[in-house]
């Protein structure tokens, strides 16, 4: 992949000391390792704090970044890192409750029913307290696997394991969301 | 293919992934087991509502923050490497063709030659304060560069070390004294907020400082904070912030603590 060789090239050179070009890869994957913290936290304000310290930490670490390694990968390792040592710190992860309810990214329909507008953000709000009461080992394969659009080979390299493995937590994550989604559907209905 | 290749082939299943051979058994299989047809079913709808979450956007400040830490750990790294004596100590512009050792053996004679080298040294004496009026510049610029850049840190205990470092800069330097008011209110973390509170005696005389000590007294939940926040007031004998300290008292959610350091802080004021 191109993007990915040019960000491999680009860390090189930050490595050995042209540490200017931080700034693109910056402008590539901010927003993206933004939206894995606030996934993971739920928290706007320490997703950006954790988004700093991402950047921070790859310069302060430069010289551990190996010539062929995959960038997004380490990268990712390093957010991963940043992430847990935050939660610890804060010890108790703040439920995803922050976050508005969102229809922007869903496909345009010919004919907008309020109805089922309704019933979808009533959906999407079931949908993300399923996600908040996940364990952050199964919300964090998720995350990367469905929001960060990995796939399950660079998964498997941020994760240390093999790809069948990262498909097995995948279905385990996404079945163990399912049953708290959907139980908290039935509860809404009952 | 049996139930459990169906597990196993089910995250392929959902990003797209599955191979037409795959695919094909996978049609079958699920054409007459209700089961895993089930489970699929629920699995893929969890994994579409997924994709329908709104992908939010990180605030406007992220973008600065970063580009300000970038250049002040550039700046840092550049500091911190060491120059040649020659260029720090004798760097002489437009005469810098000379090459160094000749410069140096010249230099040496003129210091020998009292009378004959007089013009020179005074020369050079002058040079040399602007060299050190230089390096103080730049051992100021560069605590308030970390001074910033510790204040910015995701990790608490680097904001109080930035907050420690607040200590060595400048009375007069204004973006340390903006971070330090910004720590005072706004800091998630009561520890910072408490020993930026005390760092900003050091600024007791700005207006700013003043004023936002004031305004920061209503807002702060913490009563630690908050008494801090009183003994500033006291201790810098503030009486413009009296009707705070009275708004304090009169209010009856503050803790009775704090009360009382208000009462006892009105007292003093008068």
């Amino acid at each position: 992949m191109p993007e990915t060789r040019a960000d491999n090239v680009l860390m090189q050179k930050v490595r050995d000391g042209d540490l200017a070009k931080m700034a693109v890869l910056f402008e590539r994957h901010h927003h993206a390792l933004f939206r894995y913290f606030l996934r993971l936290s739920g928290n706007r304000a320490a997703s950006e704090d954790l988004v700093q310290d991402v950047f921070l930490r790859m310069l302060k670490y430069r010289h551990t970044y190996r010539d062929g390694n995959p960038f997004t990968a380490w990268m990712y390792q390093v957010a991963r890192n940043a992430h847990l040592d935050s939660a610890q710190k804060r010890k108790s992860e703040t439920p995803l409750d922050g976050e508005r309810e969102g229809l922007h990214s869903e496909p345009a329909s010919a004919e907008p029913d309020p109805g089922e507008i309704l019933r979808r953000r009533q959906d999407l709000g079931l949908l993300r307290r399923a996600l908040a009461a996940l364990p952050l080992d199964k919300r964090e394969v998720l995350v990367l696997s469905r929001f960060q659009n990995l796939k399950y080979e660079q998964i498997a390299d941020i994760l240390a394991c093999d790809v069948g493995a990262v498909k097995v937590r995948v279905y385990r994550a996404v079945k163990a969301l399912s049953q708290i989604f959907f139980d908290l559907a039935g509860e809404k209905a009952s | 293919m049996t139930c459990d290749e169906v597990k196993e082939q089910i995250a392929d299943y959902l990003t797209g992934g599955l191979s037409r051979s795959a695919a094909g058994e996978w049609n079958a299989h699920l054409a007459h087991c209700a089961a895993c047809k089930q489970e699929v079913e629920a699995l893929a709808e969890t994994w579409r509502l997924l994709g329908l979450l709104q992908q939010e956007q990180p605030g406007a400040a992220v973008r600065p923050r970063f580009y300000e830490s970038l250049d002040a750990y550039r700046q840092g790294i550049e500091s911190a490497t060491p120059r040649p004596a020659r260029r720090r100590f004798f760097d002489w512009g437009a005469r810098g063709w000379m090459p160094a050792p000749i410069f140096q053996v010249a230099w040496s004679a003129a210091l020998l030659m009292v009378g004959i080298g007089a013009g020179q040294w005074l020369t050079a004496r002058d040079r040399n304060r602007s060299e050190l009026a230089r390096l103080e510049n730049e051992v100021r610029h560069m605590r308030q560069m970390v001074t910033l850049s510790l204040l910015e840190q995701q990790s608490a205990s680097e904001r109080l070390r930035g907050v420690d470092y607040a200590y060595r800069v400048e009375q007069s330097d204004t973006q340390v004294l903006a971070a330090l008011l910004h720590a005072v209110n706004y800091d998630p973390n009561v520890n910072v907020r408490l020993a930026a509170v005390d760092a900003l005696r050091k600024f007791a005389g700005s207006p700013a400082v003043r004023s936002t000590v004031d305004r920061s007294l209503a807002k702060q939940e913490s009563p630690l904070v908050q008494i801090a926040l009183i003994d500033f007031i006291v201790d810098t004998n503030d009486k413009g912030a009296t009707p705070s300290l009275e708004a304090l008292e009169r209010n009856p959610a503050v803790n009775k603590d704090v009360k009382e350091r208000a009462v006892w802080g009105l007292s003093q004021l008068q």
